[in-house]
């Protein structure tokens, strides 16, 4: 899923109250950072509206307070991925793979990044980590696997 | 807040107002029997023994009705800031559990800390404690919670070791140290660290609530498990109207395959959660003892035990609780049974939390896939898939995890029913092994069926014996003394012509089933096996 798009749908579920209070009970599950830190919300509000240096401001004042927040790291990567700032760009996704190897949205955004910077072995790393991950089929092999055809036309 | 807790904290406000005479007594005052603890403090002599009881509630994590009487003792005896700590420390929530002060406890126990600052205790010790709950909430707002914990376990540390005779500052030492493990760490360094401290206090105070429930803590994990069970056996005894203590126990016991004690200490949970209206607490623990029922193929007092829980609406509530035991007993009682039909037939329970209908939904499609319908299987595979993407988009990356550990175990089933045989075990291998990383969630006693434990079974439906009981026993790391497990591993051993194993396994099987009132298939069959050797 894209981001904007997920950014979409996760207010509408916000509103639904379909996220969890981010209360300490000891059964209780992930709560949404969003709904704990401001910052991190206010980034994600910036992405939406294509505010590419006001998010990355704010996803930085966040990363004090959570350095090992996979999605976060994700946001960052997507941010400099779209001013262009491809070395910092690679370094969040790699963070953001690091701290959760499974990370479906990283490896299609770094993937895809690579396929701008032309580094093709590189790209395909991440389309055999998704084509790993995605036993059951997920937008992001379908979307990396576009990013791929339209490289190669 | 439940009736039972606002009647102890108003009972609390009652004992505060009257002679504190009563209060030396051990069962007597605020919060019931809670165990004993010794915290000598400088506050004036009438308001020390309910100290030292919300201390004890504070050991019990019963927060709500401790943080009430800490402020209590504060608004009788004004000069008593130690209070403070015991304030700060309820607001760091359970400290276990990871998620830590939210941004308004924070600001509350701040606060609390910087009127001990202005008057401060009377004596260096209650300043130190102050102290070291202080380094917690330090900058709070710009620090991780991994980084707060660090810092309150090394300020404990040195209150610890600045105070040696101090048994209270060891033991709170040794929880914060617990409180440092990580997921990640499979050597489970920081837990040793605690059960070092812990150890020879529980020698020195068997009736310390902190001790025996912190050694609980520090041994759930699956190796470590089995050396938790005497604390276990005994925490419940000495907090018994701590809700929490009645409960944890069975988290030791569910580790362990210890059923019997799981079904006592959970039956006698929910009737003390339904005395109290605390409905998700009651569902919760009717949960573990349904799941330790079904083990001992007791199926009739499961049935009963579920049906007694279901009578009552669960309420609305944060908490995951009742709607994961209102969804889940069901569930494991048609599954566990291998009534594959039955659990097809299974109604979804509308849920704020969705991963909770996931669990129905799991239930239906493998029930649909393993019953022939695998028309019906792929529409609750759908549900699934659609249940995944909320949780994705929710950002609730655990339980999107275990959902897509469901969703691989049904494409597995689904494309066994359609003969697919290898692409069946390979998702099928895929759901375990995705599993295995992520540890189950303290709301469950465990998964509604274990994913390598299924991939046993789909092995010994296509005549792989070998491969079967590989996985099978490999699943009995986990999740020991299983039911199924052991029918399936006893089947294998028979198919591969295994005598001693196949007989051992349904000797274990039957052992297991001493007291079963159900009338499981596997049973027959092992009866039959063991009378024919």
């Amino acid at each position: 899923m894209k981001i904007a798009a997920f950014l979409v749908a996760a207010c509408v579920l916000v509103l639904g109250g379909a996220l969890l209070p981010a209360h300490a009970d000891p059964t209780e599950t992930d709560p949404d950072l969003a709904a704990t830190d401001a910052d991190y919300a206010a980034a994600r509000k910036a992405i939406a509206a294509n505010q590419w240096e006001e998010a990355i401001a704010r996803l930085r004042k966040a990363e004090v307070r959570h350095p090992d927040h996979a999605d976060l790291q994700n946001y960052l990567g997507y941010s400099y991925r779209h001013l262009k700032q491809f070395d910092a760009a690679f370094t969040h996704y790699k963070r953001a793979i690091e701290l959760e190897p499974r990370h479906r949205g990283a490896h299609e955004y770094i993937g895809e990044a690579y396929l701008m910077v032309g580094d093709v072995p590189n790209a395909e790393k991440h389309l055999a980590a998704l084509r790993a991950i995605c036993l059951l089929p997920c937008e992001e092999l379908t979307d990396l696997e576009k990013a791929f055809a339209k490289y190669r036309r | 807040m439940s009736a039972k807790q606002l009647a102890l904290i108003a009972s609390a406000s009652l004992l505060m107002a009257s002679s504190t005479a009563a209060l030396a007594h051990e069962d007597e005052g605020p919060g019931g029997k809670l165990g004993k603890v010794s915290f000598p403090t400088s506050c004036a002599p009438a308001v020390q023994p309910t100290f030292e009881r919300a201390v004890a509630m504070l050991h019990s994590f019963w927060y709500n009705l401790a943080e009430k009487t800490f402020s209590d003792i504060l608004a009788q005896d004004p000069g008593c800031t130690v209070t403070a700590w015991g304030y700060a420390a309820i607001l760091m929530s359970n400290p276990l559990a990871g998620a830590g002060a939210s941004p308004d406890g924070a600001k509350k126990a701040q606060a609390a800390i910087d009127n001990a600052r202005r008057t401060p205790p009377k004596t260096e010790r209650e300043r130190d404690y102050v102290e070291a709950v202080a380094a917690y909430y330090d900058d709070w707002a710009n620090r991780p919670e991994k980084a707060r914990q660090l810092a309150r376990s090394k300020a404990f540390e040195a209150l610890a070791a600045k105070y040696p005779d101090d048994d209270e500052a060891q033991i709170f030492s040794a929880l914060y140290i617990a409180g440092t493990q990580s997921q990640a760490d499979q050597t489970y360094a920081a837990y040793l660290r605690a059960v070092a401290i812990l150890e020879p206090q529980f020698r020195k105070h068997p009736d310390h609530p902190g001790v025996a429930h912190y050694l609980i803590h520090s041994y759930d994990a699956p190796p470590l498990a089995e050396k938790g069970l005497i604390a276990a056996r005994r925490y419940a005894g000495i907090a018994p109207d701590a809700p929490h203590a009645l409960h944890m126990p069975s988290h030791i016991f569910t580790r362990v395959g210890s059923w019997d004690e799981s079904i006592a200490t959970n039956l006698r949970s929910a009737t003390a959660a339904r005395t109290a209206s605390d409905w998700p607490e009651a569902y919760h623990a009717s949960d573990y003892a349904v799941y330790a029922y079904l083990q001992l193929g007791r199926d009739d007092d499961a049935r009963q035990t579920m049906e007694e829980a279901l009578r009552y609406s669960g309420g609305d509530t944060p908490s995951p609780a009742f709607p994961y035991a209102a969804a889940a007993m069901p569930a494991r009682y048609a599954m566990e049974r291998g009534d594959w039909k039955a659990a097809a037939q299974l109604k979804p329970i509308p849920s704020k939390m969705p991963f909770t209908e996931a669990l129905t939904y799991f239930a239906r499609a493998i029930g649909a896939a393993r019953s022939g319908d695998t028309a019906a299987a792929e529409k609750d595979a759908e549900q699934l898939a659609d249940i995944h993407k909320r949780l994705e988009m929710a950002k609730n990356t655990y339980w999107a995890t275990e959902v897509e550990v469901q969703r691989l175990a049904v494409a597995g089933w689904i494309a066994q029913s359609k003969g697919n045989t290898d692409e069946a075990v390979k998702l099928m291998r895929a759901s375990a092994d995705l599993e295995d990383h992520n540890e189950k969630h303290i709301v469950t006693p465990g998964r509604i069926l274990p994913a390598r434990e299924l991939l046993g079974e789909m092995l010994l439906e296509q005549k792989q014996p070998a491969a079967a009981l590989k996985e099978f026993e490999a699943s009995q790391i986990r999740e020991p003394n299983r039911f199924r497990n052991y029918a399936g591993s006893a089947m294998a051993a028979e198919a591969m012509g295994d005598k001693k194993k196949a007989a051992d396994y349904y000797a274990k099987l039957l052992e297991l089933s001493k007291k079963a009132n159900g009338n499981r298939p596997e049973l027959i069959r092992a009866k039959a096996y063991i009378a024919q050797r």
